[in-house]
């Protein structure tokens, strides 16, 4: 047979675009085998895939936390209150001004059968504060001695001096300064142990592991685990004997692709088994998920705090003059009005520095009528700080666009600002999240700029001193009181009511000089299918998993 | 023929270089540090920062990360995302659902859009064209993602015909209501272009010596006006099938699609730069091999075309 050549080019066209469709076809066969959803008592819940390698000193978003506090216990258990119970630790006990920690563990195993002992926690967290190894968690190991602010061991080296094994059982934590809370802290995903069998022969944690991670918490990795971008499968760890022992048969960790909260919602809307719990109301559902009868809706205060800061730096706000300013910005801001018509009652208006979740948290802290919106007297104020020094130029607040309702809410904030104290205001837009923080770290923002806090352990000093304190780490407005470090630190070293009125007094403090402006607590919101049964938010504003059943 | 074949895949050399490089340009000119990203509100040390950067190449002068890119490259390695996932595997995992979305919406695309385009061209001012050309208006109109969700809600929640998301373990059945959603936009355009090129066709003189020829009037249709008129509709459908891969992110995120769209959105919101170049130089890749595809095809419409 001749082939002319139109019926060969026409060939080549077709085998090229045979050879594309086959390949597409075999990709497609690949991804077969173990389904997301159905199956007894499987609960298949909302995630996204872990940014970082699944180690807890290296995990240091949800991606990969809602998985690692499923797949670990740390020295301490978080009840769904915020309280804590002693899961690993037989007895946590401090000395007398709460500076040297005196740990004994259980008898407890990791699920490849060794032992978790006091070299399990002290190596892994050692490797944490370790800057060599580019641990973005290691900032939680900061309050230990031999560590600097940011919690990086000092000059490089590869312990720090307040870590000491006395034997397999018990090991001895010294701190830098007298905390008495620091056993609410243990229960944080940082402080996981971790065992022996992780580290490569060079020292490191070998990538093998952080693909699919021993623990020792309610939960183990089935054996497809982490699939990347697609699922976490995890089943109950038999040999678990802690405080969360899990009531389903296992935990799906479902990835939607960009995070697609909106398609995560609809497959919780059609009750077939492909999502069971959306931690995350989408935005475009915020309006009417309490009412959708398709799913279960859930909505109260949360523990992230939402604010924004002033440096001090920044002309007019310095001294008393500021302090005038900031008291008058505040009292400009119609909070509920902005948390109802923006966020459809999705946050709570503040009233202090901390979250409405913690323990020992109060309506009433002495002086934070400054949160209420009050027209007049906010007006008289600003006239006031006119008479120290006359107002010029504009108010502008920075907000990353990345964020859902940031520009909304900046938007509002601003333009009542403008209208109540009759100067110009407007929001200074940053495409992302992380050019927004560059300035803000280098110091070379010229602006205010939103902020934020989501606890790393249930405590209110958790939401003051990492901020306010002088020099803190995340202190992004450069505060500095010399009243409000005393008092932190003696909040810290007591105990009861007497720690719960030093924070109210440290609380006070800031509410005058309101280096912040509070704005609202955000709630906790989530969508759960119908047959879904045990869901109850804890302080981390999750659900706790181990309680979920169908 | 195969030597024209030989010299476009040799273009493609130039064209891998330069895309690579404009696109390491642009990544560097988008401000903001990917560190602060990973860290998120808390605090980061500077050594810890250092070292990570380092480890990602993120403080080397543009022209060495660049070169270490085209030099890995080579050897199919194109790094690791932040978390620990070779780009190589990235693709490979991402790209079937992609292309598969990709070549279903083209299909109906062609199918519906030559189909219904050559009918309205034939019935020129006819009942079927002007309502054709009404629907067609509407199709192009409605934005992508309101014919996503409302389809989605219709189809997948309240009807319950298929599931309203296509998720990891996807099958081609599953994709089919997606395909439909991204190949709407397209094919109202096919339709016009196929419409436009018929009815100019139809009064070409050689045509009209088919006509005269005694020939019958299918055959008229079919050899001599449908071929003629579809070089123009080939080129556009053959670039379509580019867009549509790298466009589909929007469809992607509404069916929840694990697709190469997301993947490259995900990365540019993380400032993965290796991981971002890798994927929209494969993407830039497949395009290249697409338009040599459709300019092969055009031999085989059109006889007065040749390789040499």
């Amino acid at each position: 047979m001749r082939l002319t050549r139109r019926t060969r080019l026409a060939g080549v066209a077709m085998i090229a675009a045979a050879g594309l469709t086959l390949a597409a076809c075999g990709g497609g066969s690949d991804d077969g085998g173990s389904g997301g959803g159905g199956g007894d008592n499987v609960i298949t819940v909302y995630g996204t895939n872990p940014q970082n390698p699944l180690i807890p000193t290296a995990t240091n978003e949800v991606g990969g936390g809602d998985p690692l506090n499923n797949l670990f216990s740390g020295l301490t258990a978080y009840n769904s209150d915020g309280s804590i119970v002693n899961e690993v630790a037989e007895s946590i006990e401090p000395n007398e001004d709460s500076t040297v920690w005196t740990i004994k563990l259980k008898p407890w195993k990791f699920t490849d059968g060794t032992d978790v002992t006091a070299d399990s926690f002290v190596n892994a967290w050692n490797y944490g504060a370790d800057a060599a190894n580019k641990q973005l968690n290691n900032y939680f190991f900061y309050p230990i001695a031999g560590t600097d602010e940011n919690g990086n061991t000092l000059d490089g080296a590869k312990t720090m001096t307040g870590l000491k094994v006395i034997d397999d059982t018990s090991f001895e934590i010294t701190l830098k300064n007298p905390e008495s809370d620091f056993p609410l802290r243990l229960g944080y995903s940082a402080y996981f142990p971790v065992p022996e069998s992780a580290y490569g022969s060079d020292g490191k944690i070998t990538k093998e592991y952080g693909e699919a991670p021993i623990g020792n918490g309610p939960y183990k990795l089935t054996k497809s685990g982490w699939e990347r971008n697609k699922q976490i499968s995890m089943e109950p760890n038999p040999d678990y004997t802690g405080a969360h022992k899990p009531e389903n048969k296992g935990l799906v960790f479902k990835f939607y692709a960009g995070g697609g909260t909106d398609a995560a919602y609809t497959d919780v809307q059609s009750n077939n088994g492909n999502l069971d719990v959306l931690d995350q109301v989408p935005p475009s559902a915020l309006k009417t998920f309490e009412d959708d009868d398709k799913i279960s809706a859930y909505n109260e205060p949360g523990s992230n705090f939402s604010s924004f800061t002033i440096p001090d730096r920044l002309a007019h706000f310095k001294g008393e003059e500021g302090q005038l300013r900031r008291a008058a910005i505040s009292m400009a801001i119609n909070r509920p009005q902005i948390t109802e018509k923006i966020f459809n009652d999705t946050r709570t208006p503040a009233t202090d520095f901390t979250s409405p979740v913690l323990d020992g948290w109060t309506e009433d802290v002495p002086g934070n009528e400054v949160l209420q919106f009050n027209e007049a007297e906010a007006k008289k104020l600003w006239a006031q700080a006119d008479a120290i020094s006359k107002w010029d130029g504009s108010f502008q607040l920075a907000y990353n666009s990345d964020g859902a309702g940031n520009k909304e809410f900046v938007d509002a904030v601003t333009n009542q600002i403008a209208t109540v104290l009759g100067i110009d205001s407007s929001g200074k837009v940053y495409p992302t999240f992380d050019e927004l923080r560059e300035e803000v770290t280098n110091r070379t923002i010229k602006t205010a700029f939103r902020t934020g806090w989501q606890a790393d352990y249930p405590s209110m000093l958790n939401y003051l001193g990492p901020i306010y304190a002088t020099k803190a780490g995340s202190n992004d407005g450069d505060y500095s009181n010399k009243k409000f470090d005393q008092l932190i630190s003696e909040a810290s070293s007591s105990d009861g009511d007497e720690r719960y009125a030093k924070i109210s007094e440290a609380q006070t403090l800031l509410l005058t000089d309101l280096p912040a402006i509070p704005l609202w607590y955000q709630n906790a919101t989530a969508a759960t299918s119908k047959n879904l049964k045990g869901f109850e938010f804890n302080w981390q504003q999750k659900p706790d998993y181990y309680k979920l059943t169908k | 023929m195969w030597w024209y074949v030989g010299k476009r895949l040799l273009q493609t050399i130039p064209v891998f270089l330069g895309a690579t490089l404009i696109l390491f340009i642009l990544l560097k000119l988008r401000p903001g540090d990917p560190i602060l990203n990973l860290a998120g509100n808390k605090p980061v040390s500077d050594e810890v920062r250092d070292a990570l950067a380092a480890q990602y190449h993120l403080d080397d002068p543009l022209f060495v990360q660049w070169f270490q890119f085209v030099k890995s490259a080579i050897t199919l390695d194109f790094g690791e995302t932040f978390s620990g996932q070779p780009v190589f595997d990235l693709i490979k995992q991402t790209f079937p659902v992609t292309v598969t979305l990709a070549i279903m919406a083209l299909a109906i695309d062609a199918i519906l859009g030559i189909g219904l385009g050559t009918i309205a061209g034939l019935r020129r001012n006819g009942w079927f064209d002007s309502s054709v050309l009404v629907v067609s208006l509407l199709l192009l109109s409605i934005p992508i993602f309101v014919v996503g969700f409302v389809m989605q809600l219709v189809f997948g929640v309240k009807l319950g015909w298929t599931s309203p998301t296509v998720g990891s373990d996807w099958t081609v059945s599953s994709l089919i209501l997606p395909a439909i959603v991204l190949a709407i936009a397209n094919f109202a355009y096919t339709i016009r272009l196929t419409r436009t090129s018929v009815a100019e066709n139809l009064s070409a003189d050689h045509v009209r010596t088919a006509r005269a020829k005694g020939l019958s009037n299918r055959l008229v249709v079919r050899d001599h006006v449908l071929r003629n008129s579809l070089v123009p509709v080939v080129t556009y459908i053959g670039i379509n099938l580019g867009s549509l891969m790298a466009g589909a992110i929007i469809t992607e995120t509404i069916f929840n699609i694990p697709g190469i769209g997301n993947a490259a959105y995900t990365a540019i919101q993380k400032g993965e730069t290796s991981t971002v170049v890798a994927i929209v130089t494969f993407m830039v890749m497949v395009y290249v091999l697409m338009s040599l595809l459709v300019d092969l095809l055009y031999a085989v419409l059109d006889p007065r075309i040749r390789y040499v």
